[in-house]
């Protein structure tokens, strides 16, 4: 995503731009405009509006959606003096922090291991993708009965029949959250990994010829050539993924309700108390655009960073 | 200025499509407007699942005639509930020759928290729905609600209505935002199938309730050494878990929050009492070993799964809620049994209230008349006419067929033709054992009923859930530092709500 | 070429096809040393486990559905004790699963066209048209990846409810039509597509619709199809705007009900057969394009 940010700055100087006629300008700008109208209203009801009404709000009081007053800085003194509020800011950071270490490494070394298979390889690009099909509410329900504590959940099954003592998984709460991030990665790692194999896959053969000729052995390949070369996109993909590990939200709600105690609570989740619970929209709202902001700032941050390294390529 | 162009070009394009994309799946709601004035018949409801598609068309016949006037029940019976909608088809009988001028929409709508906003914002709000034990003072606070004192005034529903009840429906100015549906007082509910398969039955057959917390614990040890089930089903998921809690520790001698002079409060959840409680509950989990597997996972609404299909022998419950192990589980209506919450150190005490009626703020005054004579008719309303002894009939009838134990209600209504009329007909259709439920009725009329905690008892019991959570997942977890934690927590929030106290 | 075929002759049986290996570190001279043989033997073995750890939840979801509650909550087992269908019908009888069928459909069709058709033109807007100043909407769109999309769902609720389309289908199929994500897709296969076919195309006197009907569509059939596929996933799965427009009508969604199973009283056997009953149509539509779905998954990387 970046980098198509950045590569729009380049446009006006594309020789498509250069060829126009300048009598065919407007009327081509007008149409061009005509065409993109219908969708960019959509974008403005859907995402544009009600994010700024959402800002609005998060500096007003109000009663249930009718705003009742000027508010101040006051509702998000309310969050962030929440008793709950540093709970679900630090367990963010810990979803956040696992699913890099979990999330972002497994759909790599998937892609690196299914691409140097030939046989099954398409059952095996077909079944990782696979639960990348399930619907989110029915993953979160199937890993919940997995998880169920006692001697009838389903992995306390599974380990039973290895002779091994039934766990508490969710339940034990040093182990939720990095639990929550595994039942996420089983459901996107498989889709992850394609893409990276479809980059795996355009390797030119000779680079690796080449290596081979200079002696390089199978691991120096891997490290010098099939990494650097998925490099590029797995910048983006962690980018994107820190952006949607940062609002989970539904995952820590329906299988433990934040728990235990306060240990799977997120700040997303947070929010959505303070909308479905406590009524509460201004807080919500407040809450909200505090997480927009720190995503924002830390895209931009994350891009000008990578922006150097993109140049120096 | 472009904001506003774009949309009103988008209100124009959207109107459009919904025009043409969408005038065939509007049209056959528009026609419920004609059928509505009759009540429709069970089985028309029952296919097409139309439990509140009605509602939006309220508004527009509520001021086309003077007298008219149409109604939105939200609680009408959810449409897999044949026999209760027959019921309700009744009403609406008797709600036509009674008051010719009244239009009753069905429109089931279940309470929740995630859809309860939006649909106010939207205008759909049922004229009268149901909510929960926890809700009116959100709602109040929030002015989602009608304010209904006034109409209740010149029915002379007031001062009927049970005291203390009354209290929870009200605001600070002693307006009135609900009447009770029903009272209620938390007992134990006993599934007497696992009593019987541990042996825990006297020689008539009869339960062998526990009296305190301690032999609560060793009742449920034995029925979890005997059947595999577990003994007690504690609730750990969301703020019900505190909610029990709070019975469990006044028994325990705790009160866990008092208002000052000055309408301040403060809290006392790190009591010696109250850590006492928390740790009773501990050792039920790590000396006792009786709950169900996942305590985290269980609601109001899986507790009565737990207990109605023989996953738990015990579970804390109320007389208003009977219809739940049985009716919507399958036990049968003569294994379930109540007794009283069990005593420890502190006394016993059953915390009791109200479960609610409400009415949409934008009801009318007439709309809400409406809706209190067919709560009347329902049997429902302080009164004892002819119609309303006759909804009583009704519904007892009906939970009769269902397999619902008909018993006395916990008063919430304090006129006494109201509570004989309810006698008799617990008398006629009673169809369980009176003294499976002994116990529970003298605690539900004795001294130990016990209103819920001052102060802001929602935040505390998400406290206390959160303490729950962690005793029951953390063997080595330290009760009183999680008691300190919470009670610090809890008195800012009250502090922060109400002021800090000086 | 000679050395390869007696090498051929040498390798078991396991090893032969990976002479025809095209990409991937493990080349095929490598194969002949025989720690890379046992490399390639137990990459494969973990690739098997990984595919067996993707599919295993969903079986178990189909195999747990056939329990009744009693079995689900008491026994220790995985398999069911009998394969009883009649079991299966009932709930979803009693679940009115048709109804919820139909609605789901209705949503997820009216979604796939608006994600196809407005995300399609705002992106060829962005790619091929260019009107000026488009570099402004162009960073909005880009822009609004970063926000959380729960965050304004309120503020949503409310536009939607004031241009009076609470209770229908249509404000869910317009919302696909707002998806940065399918927006890129797009302007990034546009981009692509060779400049030189439409500027020889517009030197002919063709307009711009002639060129977008006769030359970009036909070629955009791989990218529609990518992302098609991504709103039909998308649109089934989806349950928290549906969820709060649709709530209070007989237009429920599957993904809806068991939204609602979050808080309604519901036993666990209930819970896994909708589940179960929910997962059928992706894997229906899985098995028969999954070769169109696991390509689209890689074409439709975000190129950066």
């Amino acid at each position: 995503m970046d980098f198509t940010i950045s590569r729009h700055k380049d446009i006006d100087t594309s020789p498509k731009t250069a060829m126009r006629s300048k009598s065919r300008f407007r009327r081509k700008d007008v149409f061009g405009w005509l065409l993109i109208l219908p969708s960019l209203i959509l974008f403005t009801f859907y995402i544009w509006e009600p994010l700024l009404e959402n800002i609005r709000l998060s500096f007003c009081s109000a009663k249930l959606y009718t705003v009742t007053g000027f508010a101040g800085l006051d509702n998000y003194k309310a969050v962030i003096g929440d008793v709950d509020f540093m709970a679900a800011f630090r367990n963010t950071f810990s979803y956040t922090f696992w699913s890099l270490v979990i999330g972002f490494l497994v759909p790599i070394i998937m892609a690196v291991l299914i691409s140097e298979t030939v046989h099954g390889k398409s059952l095996f690009r077909v079944g990782v993708y696979f639960p990348n099909i399930m619907p989110t509410l029915a993953t979160i329900w199937v890993w919940s009965y997995f998880f169920m504590p006692g001697d009838t959940g389903v992995l306390n099954i599974l380990l039973g029949k290895l002779g091994i003592a039934p766990s508490q998984w969710l339940n034990n709460a040093h182990f939720t959250i990095p639990l929550i991030i595994i039942t996420m990665t089983w459901k996107s790692a498989g889709s992850t990994a394609l893409i990276y194999m479809a980059n795996i896959s355009g390797i030119s053969p000779d680079l690796y010829e080449a290596a081979t000729i200079d002696g390089a052995s199978i691991w120096q390949r891997v490290a010098h050539i099939t990494v650097p070369s998925i490099f590029s996109i797995a910048r983006t993909m962690l980018i994107l993924q820190v952006i949607s590990v940062f609002q989970i939200m539904y995952e820590p709600m329906i299988f433990k309700n934040g728990g235990p105690g306060n240990a799977s609570i997120s700040l997303m989740m947070l929010m959505y108390r303070y909308l479905t619970r406590d009524y509460n929209v201004p807080k919500a709202a407040a809450l909200s655009v505090l997480v927009s902001i720190f995503l924002v700032v830390l895209s931009i941050v994350y891009m000008s960073l990578t922006r150097d390294k993109e140049d120096k390529r | 200025m472009k904001k506003k162009l774009l949309s009103i070009l988008l209100l124009s394009t959207m109107t459009l499509a919904a025009v043409t994309a969408c005038g065939n799946s509007e049209a056959p709601e528009s026609t419920q407007l004609e059928e509505s004035s009759e009540p429709a018949p069970a089985a028309d409801k029952a296919e097409d699942a139309g439990d509140e598609k009605t509602q939006e068309e309220a508004a527009p016949t509520s001021d086309s005639a003077e007298k008219e006037v149409t109604i939105t029940l939200g609680i009408w019976p959810e449409d897999t509930l044949t026999d209760d909608i027959a019921v309700h088809e009744g009403y609406v009988e008797t709600m036509k020759e009674l008051h010719p001028g009244v239009t009753v929409v069905p429109a089931y709508y279940k309470y929740s928290t995630d859809t309860f906003m939006p649909m106010v914002e939207s205008g759909n709000c049922p004229t009268i729905f149901e909510s929960w034990f926890t809700e009116p003072q959100k709602l109040i606070n929030a002015g989602a609600i009608a304010d209904i004192t006034d109409e209740l005034a010149a029915r002379g529903w007031l001062d009927a209505m049970n005291p203390s009840i009354r209290e929870l429906l009200s605001d600070e100015n002693g307006r009135v935002y609900g009447i009770p549906r029903d009272g209620y007082a938390l007992g134990l509910m006993l599934n007497m199938e696992l009593f019987e398969e541990a042996g825990l039955v006297d020689d008539e057959g009869y339960p062998i309730v526990p009296k305190t917390w301690d032999e609560l614990a060793e009742t449920a040890k034995k029925i979890k050494d005997a059947t595999g089930s577990a003994g007690l089903c504690l609730l750990a998921k969301d703020a019900a878990g505190g909610w029990h809690f709070s019975n469990i520790a006044w028994a325990f001698g705790a009160t866990l929050c008092t208002e000052n002079a000055d309408g301040t409060f403060t809290a006392d959840l790190n009591s010696p009492e109250a850590v006492k409680a928390m740790e009773f509950v501990k050792s039920l989990k790590w000396d006792y070993d009786v709950l169900t597997a996942d305590p985290l996972s269980e609601d109001w609404g899986t507790g009565f799964t737990q207990l109605g299909t023989g996953g738990a022998a015990m579970y804390i419950g109320a007389n208003d809620a009977v219809a739940q192990p049985t009716q919507v589980n399958g036990l049968p209506v003569d294994k379930l049994a109540m007794c009283a919450i069990p005593a420890a150190d502190g006394g016993q005490f059953s915390l009791y209230g109200g479960t609610p009626y409400m009415f949409s703020k934008d009801a009318t005054p007439e709309e809400i008349n409406a809706a209190l004579d067919y709560l009347e008719i329902m049997g429902k309303a302080p009164v004892a006419t002819e119609a309303s002894i006759a909804g009583m009939k009704a519904d007892a009838e009906n939970k009769v067929a269902n397999g619902v134990p008909v018993i006395q209600r916990f008063p919430c209504w304090v006129n006494q033709d109201v509570l004989d009329a309810e006698a008799a007909i617990v008398e006629e259709y009673g169809n369980v054992d009176p003294k499976l439920y002994e116990t529970y009725f003298a605690a539900a009329s004795s001294e130990g009923l016990h209103l819920e905690e001052p102060g802001s008892t929602q935040d505390m019991y998400a406290e206390l859930t959160k303490v729950l959570q962690t005793v029951l997942t953390d063997k080595d977890s330290d009760v009183q530092a999680l008691m300190d934690q919470a009670d610090a927590n809890y008195q800012k929030i009250l502090d922060d709500t109400f002021g800090a106290a000086n | 070429m000679k050395d390869m075929k007696i090498n051929n002759r040498k390798r078991p049986v396991f090893f032969n096809k990976y002479a025809e290996k095209k990409d991937g570190v493990i080349r095929s001279y490598d194969i002949k040393s025989p720690s890379v043989r046992a490399w390639a033997i137990i990459i494969t073995l973990i690739c098997f486990f990984m595919a067996i750890v993707s599919l295993f939840p969903a079986l178990w979801l189909f195999l747990a559905s056939f329990k009744d509650i009693k079995e689900f909550t008491r026994e220790v087992s995985i398999i069911p004790k009998e394969f009883d269908w009649e079991r299966m019908a009932a709930t979803w009888k009693a679940f009115k699963f048709t109804k919820f069928y139909t609605n789901s459909l209705i949503h997820v069709l009216g979604a796939m066209v608006c994600a196809v058709l407005f995300n399609g033109l705002l992106a060829y807007g962005f790619a091929i048209l260019k009107p000026r100043g488009y570099g402004i909407p162009l960073a909005l769109v880009l822009w609004s990846m970063m926000i959380p999309g729960t965050a304004g769902i309120v503020a949503l609720f409310r536009n939607i409810n004031n241009v009076g389309l609470n209770h229908s289908f249509v404000p869910l199929w317009f919302a696909y039509g707002a998806n940065a994500f399918y927006v890129i897709l797009f302007k990034q296969f546009f981009e692509e597509l060779p400049g030189e076919l439409l500027e020889a195309a517009r030197l002919d006197g063709c307009g711009i619709f002639r060129i977008f009907t006769d030359i970009v569509l036909p070629l955009s059939r791989p990218i529609i199809m990518v992302v098609a596929i991504f709103a039909i996933t998308g649109a089934w799965s989806d349950f928290l705007l549906p969820y709060l427009v649709l709530n209070g009508t007989d237009k429920t969604t599957v993904m809806v009900k068991l939204f609602s199973f979050k808080d309604t009283p519901t036993d666990a056997v209930s819970v896994l057969r909708a589940s179960f009953f929910a997962i059928i149509p992706p894997t229906i539509i899985f098995a028969l394009f999954q070769k169109q779905i696991t390509d689209s998954a890689a074409t439709g990387a975000v190129k950066g």
